[in-house]
């Protein structure tokens, strides 16, 4: 199986490579049975990479630590579901794992257009193999290949690096993954529609649905990873501004612009040559993406390691797809005259492009940061750094207007708003957001930029509550149904544009969130068994922790664990028990790994770390002696609702994602090709 | 694009409003990245040094690693990496990356300043495993 897997590898390069030829010259020539052979390459090389897969997978569920792999990322005893999860825990795997996402994606794309859109259909699995070749090549010629072996076999692994033996952990990078290889089938639509001249709306109205998805997959990409960072990474914390946490927030950035811009394209015949940017751009740092981890160009707590072959090899590819894009966009620029222009300051057309200059100059500001100690060494010679204090200062304010604009964009008139309009519409949403700004500074909160995130993020939550409301009561009355019935329909006949507004619920969420975070509270102490510590929320509850002592059992793939057990009482009543730990992992036994014990209530979590045990050889030997410990108690006021967000963002995409039956895209190309399969559809 | 005058008001307001984020962004937050080799020479040329922020990549001298008993207080020493003479301890008052040891190889990046004492009294550090990440041939041999 394992041999069978590399194999697989080397076959599936020549067959990317020739389809990648063929879908080109197909498209060019014309030429049917070049385009069909081009299309079963794709669905081969998704099967090849199958096979490539299963074969590291089964390298590591039978420990074949004579593979340079294996036996870096794993050991004898690591949980199986560990083993399982150690095709993306490094770099090699994780390459195989991307080659792989993006084949699959390239095959449902090439399957669910079989019989439609085939104008695209060439070009577009040309630019699909041509990426998934340059992921091909760098496995097997960039010094990572994932079947290297070892001129030995070592009698166990090094193991998998504690910090990863998480389950938010297991899921982070492929759900990034995710969505960072879907975004390649929008940008192979884009190319072919480039090629091929046919430059009207349609590229846009094929690939929406892979953009959501994309976006989708991105957006609970980082959500998993922040929730890896709160529970492991950050004690208390859920973002750093790492470069490589940057790197994946900047393709969903422009993700988000782009879903925004095409709306104005489809309605308003606009923007085309900024959103064949923007696809570009997207696509582009998606590879960055991973450029950064995988380059170590940029030091970075997730970065893998250094390797000079691969950095240069992925700057050469980044270059080259940018080049290609800038000269065909500049080539077919004469065929994207826009059809209109904007009226008026006061229209969604320009939200819509403010809501899109904003997140591009976020993505600019982010960009800048992440690179700034480069570009500071290649000017000056000497490299500066920017962290976090940069990013949280200039990215509040660009995100306190995208959030203003999540409320103007969608109730704001097309073309022109009208003074009536504006009145109509946002009377109640502005008098609601004022009403809590007021209220809660009433009530004691003084903080400034929190105040102003609530009061937008109400404003927000009341324009789409009242759409919501309006939506309903118009199809009740119109449709003489009940206002629950009404309201099913009301969404499931415009799945897009209700579902964005329940993904924009989501990111207030989260947005309100970021604020909470500003009255987070903290207590450190140095406890004996039997002694407590107390500390009062901001919401003027009282926690009071009783230290019970420290017990030493062994977990799976440890060698001893020492547990600190609290009862937990909330203003005087009991409130069940909190453990917090150290572990000592095998193969990793000179750092312990903190472990916290969390409380998640939904307005605030209480949440405890174990910080320091004075004597920790003698707590995991179990001595009763070794008991005192010192521990950090946090009180993390609103962090369930980045989750919670997270998850109604989830709901919002999935209505959305929903195909919509008899959907005008699918009739209209279905009469057009007369629900054949072509061989092949006229050429440009 | 004769359609898009505004756009191009609007796409010009919000690049100076960008731009200035960034400018000010910058000019209040920056700090020097160092080498100890870098740091000494600086300080050593301009005493005021001292007194600026500055963020320093070094390693961990092994068993040079102390923790005040019942208080967040550590002490380390941070070597250079290429010449193990230049040295400066550390005093850091916060929780310590589980990835900081010093028994084995750790890498570590600590922000903060380089006081008068000759301490330097860090605010942020990361450490990194060097070792642990990836073991060639030899290595996993031993």
């Amino acid at each position: 199986m394992i041999l069978l897997g590399e194999l697989a590898l080397w076959i599936a390069l020549p067959i990317g490579i020739w389809g990648a030829v063929a879908g080109f010259v197909g498209g060019r020539k014309g030429r049917g049975d070049l385009v069909l052979s081009a299309e079963y390459s794709v669905y081969a090389v998704f099967f090849l990479l199958i096979l490539t897969s299963a074969g590291i997978i089964t390298a590591f569920l039978t420990d074949q630590f004579q593979y340079w792999y294996v036996a870096n990322y794993s050991n004898r005893e690591l949980p199986t579901f560990y083993k399982v999860s150690g095709l993306w825990a490094g770099q090699r795997g994780s390459l195989v794992l991307w080659a792989l996402l993006l084949s699959l994606f390239s095959s449902a794309a090439v399957f669910t257009n079989r019989t439609k859109n085939r104008e695209f259909v060439p070009y577009m699995v040309g630019v699909l193999l041509t990426v998934s070749s340059f992921f091909l090549v760098v496995l097997l010629f960039a010094d990572v290949n994932p079947f290297e072996r070892l001129p030995f076999a070592p009698a166990d692994g090094r193991g998998l690096n504690p910090q990863l033996q998480n389950y938010w952990m297991t899921i982070h990078p492929p759900t990034l993954y995710l969505g960072f290889t879907a975004f390649t089938v929008p940008f192979a639509f884009a190319m072919s529609a480039l090629l091929s001249g046919k430059l009207d709306a349609r590229w846009i109205v094929i690939t929406r649905r892979w953009i959501l998805l994309s976006w989708f997959f991105l957006a609970n990409g980082i959500i998993f990873g922040m929730r890896w960072a709160y529970e492991m990474l950050g004690w208390g914390g859920f973002w750093f501004w790492d470069p490589v946490e940057n790197a994946s927030l900047l393709p969903w950035l422009t993700a988000t612009a782009f879903l925004h811009s095409i709306q104005i394209q489809e309605n308003r015949g606009m923007l085309k040559v900024w959103n064949m940017g923007l696809v570009t751009l997207t696509f582009l740092l998606t590879i960055f993406a991973t450029f950064l981890t995988r380059s170590g160009l940029i030091e970075s707590v997730h970065t893998f390691a250094e390797n000079t072959t691969i950095a240069f090899i992925f700057l050469a590819f980044m270059g080259i797809m940018a080049g290609i894009s800038v000269l065909l966009i500049a080539w077919r620029y004469p065929l994207m005259k826009s059809e209109n222009q904007i009226q008026s300051f006061l229209s969604r057309e320009s939200a819509f492009l403010f809501n899109n200059l904003i997140l591009l100059g976020a993505t600019f500001t982010i960009l800048w940061g992440v690179l700034f100690p480069l570009i500071t060494e290649g000017i000056t010679g000497q490299a500066m750094t920017v962290g976090p204090p940069f990013f949280e200062r200039v990215n509040l304010p660009i995100g306190l207007a995208l959030l203003a604009l999540m409320g103007i964009g969608p109730v704001i008139a097309w073309r022109k708003a009208s003074r009536r309009n504006l009145i109509k519409n946002f009377t109640t949403p502005v008098a609601v957001g004022a009403v809590v700004v007021a209220g809660l500074y009433l009530r004691g909160v003084h903080h400034g930029m929190a105040l102003v995130t609530f009061g937008l993020s109400a404003f927000v939550m009341t324009v789409i509550i009242v759409e919501f409301v309006k939506g309903t009561k118009a199809r009740a009355s119109i449709e003489g149904e009940g206002h629950l019935l009404a309201f099913f329909h009301l969404v499931s006949r415009n799945r897009r544009r209700w579902g964005g507004y329940i993904v924009h619920v989501g990111v207030v969420m989260v947005f309100t969130a970021f604020a909470g975070a500003a009255f987070d509270r903290e207590v450190v102490q140095t406890l004996d068994p039997g002694e407590t510590i107390s500390i009062e929320s901001p919401f003027g509850h009282e926690y009071t922790l009783t230290y019970q002592g420290l017990s030493s059992p062994r977990g799976q793939n440890m060698v001893r664990q020492a547990v600190a057990l609290m009862t937990v009482e909330k203003d005087g009543r009991p409130f069940g028990s909190l453990t917090a730990e150290k572990r000592l992992y095998r193969m990793w036994e000179q750092s312990p790994l903190t472990i916290v014990g969390i409380r998640q209530t939904l307005m605030e979590d209480l949440y405890l770390i174990l910080e320091n045990v004075n004597d920790l050889g003698g707590a995991f030997e179990n001595e009763a002696q070794a008991q005192r410990a010192t521990f950090e108690v946090q009180v993390n006021v609103m962090v369930e609702w980045i989750w919670y967000g997270g998850f109604i963002v989830t709901l919002g995409s999935i209505i959305g994602l929903w195909p919509s039956r008899g959907s005008p895209t699918t009739t209209a190309s279905r009469s057009q090709t007369g629900g054949k399969r072509p061989a092949l559809a006229a050429r440009s | 694009m004769r359609d898009n005058g505004k756009f191009f008001v609007g796409f010009g307001g919000v690049a100076l409003v960008v731009t200035y984020l960034i400018w000010t962004g910058v000019s209040d937050t920056m700090l020097y990245y160092l080498t100890p080799m870098e740091l000494m020479a600086r300080v050593a040329e301009d005493p005021t040094f001292h007194d600026v922020g500055v963020k320093v990549s070094g390693r961990v001298e092994v068993g040079s690693w102390t923790r005040a008993e019942d208080e967040l207080l550590h002490h380390f020493t941070v070597v250079d990496l290429e010449d193990k003479s230049v040295r400066f301890p550390v005093e850091f008052r916060d929780m310590l990356p589980d990835t900081f040891n010093d028994t084995d190889v750790v890498d570590v990046v600590v922000e903060g300043r380089f006081r008068e004492d000759g301490v330097f009294e860090a605010t942020v550090v990361l450490a990194k495993c060097g070792s642990r990440y990836e073991a060639t041939a030899e290595e996993l041999l031993g």
